[in-house]
């Protein structure tokens, strides 16, 4: 019976707690947009196979990958002038003008004269009520893509985040409470795994192994976990350990693992927490780089969205195709920007001398 | 200390020493060799790949040849490159590092100082409309889709206005009748801006106990203008006049680099910096200070934003460890010849020589560096003690 109240009264200030610093994280403005936007996002991310389901979307048009659907234009045959500027045309960039197409393009089609009307399928097609945000040159839909993306990101980041952060917190709590051996070994460990360079180091993976997205977080989460966060999260149970409750725990008899489980580690956890919504961040990224390099096993994410408009040539062509190139990189950098905005409310939270009063 | 130091100089050792196999048995673990393309030659006799194999120690088996590696290694010899062939990984380092660390060390002084200021700003000006729009700014350039953003800046700068040129060290053309390499004209471009921070750097230092206001800033200008007209005096002037449409060539293929670099490397010291400043103003010596009556802009630059600076010079310091690492994107990225591009290219390439070659290069810098930032912590802030172990 006591021990019941007891555990009911743990839990109602487990409660309490967890409003107050709700209360405190909606005191901070950017915090809350970061949410905002990493909600947009998930919504997204689940919104793709809801609309599959119901069948809202036609798995063949609407696919990411294999998805086709081409949108049907009449245009006006034309013939471009030799010379420059005619009553028609300022310069040779104007001709042919939106809905006119060259005749000496159609060499391929017989008995086209100037003057007809030609239909043909446009690739890609600007955005329309069928395809919001258009198609890319295969015909698939980008909004679709983004949607696709948006999970691939979701999974990556936070699988490789916890992962990295679970790892990094466990070690960093033990090479701090133990010291001695065990601590000038994780300090080695981790030392050798910030000796190697990043970016090379995953080239050289994904060169002898298929990387799927769940094998790239759990290489991420490993390199991440083994490496520097160890140092910090360390630093950050060193200064736990010498707290006078530790001490008071192990007088009333309190054993090694108890200590580091029962009183250590939940007083790290709340960094390792706000570690973890950083780490979001540059595992989304590097997803991204390594997809923008084309090393990746992947279907489709933000990053080959980037990779496929760079190596089709329209990166350079301006604004005139922006829905080939404007969504996937701000997508990148908004739901990175949003995770940021979050992990600066959640230390605005537990970092009280960051608070405004 | 010293103790403590000759430990961790021991563990180094060691733990450089399994780099090198691991890293070694990475490079091996990569499907195929330097020379697979060999084989789809159809002009070579069948025999060839095989004696380019025997030529460079190739068909051994791979305990071996980690064997020799690691003795050869300890003795100074790091082989040839398999990719270009006479050239040993010594002397490519030594020809792309200084363009690597030109390049980068302005964008980090630069990306530094602007940091620090918008860092200083936007916690003094807490609350206030302009904190909140330069937040957002920041926010957006430190998480910005890093190879996206190059592009773009490429093809607005290099293609849409054509102020910049798109990528490359250099215009091949200017330089098909110049004197002398380019690497002579870059050296002396070292040399220079080494010799223009370090005047820059006493000027600051001399000037930096003068009590009036004014007084430091008319001195600290004057020092600029001493360099300017210095460096007018420099370059028209005996051997640099010959060097100087070769050098100035080189300076106009790194404006966009070191720009779009900068824009995305500033935010970062910006951030940390406002975080730490935060932390500081909450201090009771600052109460006490406003308290004095002394003027806000003192209190924040000499109060508080000097005790800010230690989380951030250490961040700085673990910034310049990672260039190289950093690098290889933005190299690749503006076609930039150097170091990051030598990584990338001999990793993909499977020219291991060079490949363990830098990276080994990388890894003791690391090394090396996180033995300084334990050791300066502590002699920094007394609340950290090095305990005998660990």
């Amino acid at each position: 019976m006591d021990k019941n109240l007891n555990q009911d009264l743990q839990k109602e200030l487990r409660r309490e707690a967890l409003k107050r610093n709700w209360r405190l994280f909606k005191q901070s403005k950017l915090g809350m947009i970061g949410l905002y936007i990493v909600i947009f996002f998930l919504f997204l991310a689940l919104l793709q196979p809801f609309l599959f389901i119901t069948g809202i979307w036609n798995k063949g048009v609407y696919d990411p990958v294999v998805g086709y659907d081409t949108i049907k234009d009449t245009l006006l045959v034309v013939e471009c002038p030799k010379e420059y500027p005619t009553e028609k045309y300022e310069s040779y960039t104007d001709c042919p003008a939106k809905g006119e197409v060259n005749v000496k393009k159609l060499y391929m089609a017989p008995g086209v004269e100037v003057g007809d009307m030609y239909e043909t399928f446009i690739q890609p097609a600007p955005p329309s009520r069928t395809h919001l945000l258009g198609t890319d040159s295969l015909g698939r839909d980008i909004f679709s893509q983004i949607m696709e993306g948006s999970q691939v990101a979701f999974i990556l980041g936070l699988l490789s985040a916890t992962l990295g952060v679970g790892i990094s917190t466990i070690l960093g709590t033990i090479a701090a409470f133990f010291g001695g051996r065990i601590d000038a070994y994780l300090m080695r460990q981790s030392d050798l795994i910030l000796m190697l360079p990043s970016l090379p180091l995953l080239f050289i993976i994904s060169a002898f192994a298929e990387l799927k997205v769940w094998h790239l977080a759990v290489v991420l989460g490993v390199i991440g976990g083994l490496g520097g966060s160890v140092i910090t999260i360390k630093s950050q149970a060193l200064q736990v350990k010498v707290k006078p409750f530790v001490d008071s725990a192990r007088i009333t008899g309190g054993s090694n693992m108890k200590i580091l489980f029962s009183h250590v580690l939940p007083n790290v956890a709340p960094l390792a927490l706000l570690f973890m919504v950083f780490s979001v961040t540059g595992a989304i990224a590097s997803e991204s780089v390594l997809s923008f390099l084309g090393l990746l096993n992947i279907d489709m994410s933000w990053g080959i969205m980037i990779y496929l408009s760079q190596t089709d040539g329209f990166i350079f062509s301006g604004m005139r195709y922006w829905w080939l190139i404007l969504p996937a990189g701000l997508a990148v950098t908004f739901l990175a920007g949003g995770f940021y905005l979050v992990g600066r409310g959640l230390d605005d939270v537990f970092n009280p001398r960051l608070r405004k009063r | 200390m010293l103790e403590y130091i000759i430990r961790r100089t021991f563990q180094m050792t060691i733990v450089f020493f399994l780099f090198l196999i691991f890293s070694y048995l990475l490079f091996n673990a990569i499907p195929g060799n330097a020379f697979s393309s060999l084989l789809l030659n159809p002009n070579l006799p069948p025999d060839a790949y095989q004696r380019v194999l025997e030529i460079y120690g190739l068909d051994k088996p791979l305990f071996e040849r980690t064997q020799m590696y690691i003795v050869n290694f300890f003795k100074g010899d790091f082989g040839y490159s398999y990719k270009y062939f006479p050239k040993t990984p010594i002397e490519l380092i030594a020809e792309r590092l200084p363009r690597t660390l030109m390049l980068f060390s302005i964008v980090n002084i630069v990306a530094f100082y602007t940091g620090f200021f918008i860092g200083k700003v936007l916690a003094w000006r807490r609350g206030s409309k302009a904190e909140t729009w330069i937040t957002v700014t920041s926010v957006f350039s430190y998480t910005v889709f890093y190879p996206w953003f190059a592009l773009m800046m490429l093809w607005v700068f290099g293609y849409k206005l054509g102020w910049l040129p798109i990528g490359k060290f250099l215009f091949p053309e200017k330089w098909y009748d110049a004197p002398f390499d380019s690497d002579v004209v870059f050296t002396s471009m070292i040399k220079f801006t080494v010799v223009v921070s370090v005047i820059q750097f006493i000027a600051y230092l001399v000037t930096r106990g003068i009590e009036s206001l004014s007084l430091r800033r008319n001195l600290r200008f004057g020092s600029l203008l001493a360099i300017f007209i210095g460096s007018y005096f420099y370059w028209n002037n005996g051997e640099a006049l010959i060097q100087k449409p070769y050098a100035s060539d080189i300076a106009y293929h790194m404006i966009l680099p070191v720009m779009v670099v900068t824009v995305v490397a500033f935010a970062g010291t910006a951030l940390l910096t406002r975080t730490t400043m935060m932390e500081v103003l909450k201090e009771d010596y600052i109460l006490t200070a406003r308290a004095k009556g002394i003027s806000q802009k003192r209190i924040r630059d000499r109060h508080a934003a000097r005790t800010a600076l230690l989380p951030v010079v250490t961040s700085f310091i673990f910034t310049i460890v990672t260039i190289i690492d950093g690098s290889v994107l933005t190299e690749q990225i503006f076609s930039w010849p150097g170091m990051g591009q030598l990584l990338l290219q001999s990793v993909l390439e499977e020219d291991i020589p060079v490949a363990m070659a830098t990276f080994s290069f990388v890894g003791v810098f690391a090394l090396i560096a996180h033995l300084l930032a334990d050791v300066s912590y502590s002699y920094l802030d007394p609340r950290i003690r090095i305990k005998s172990q660990g």
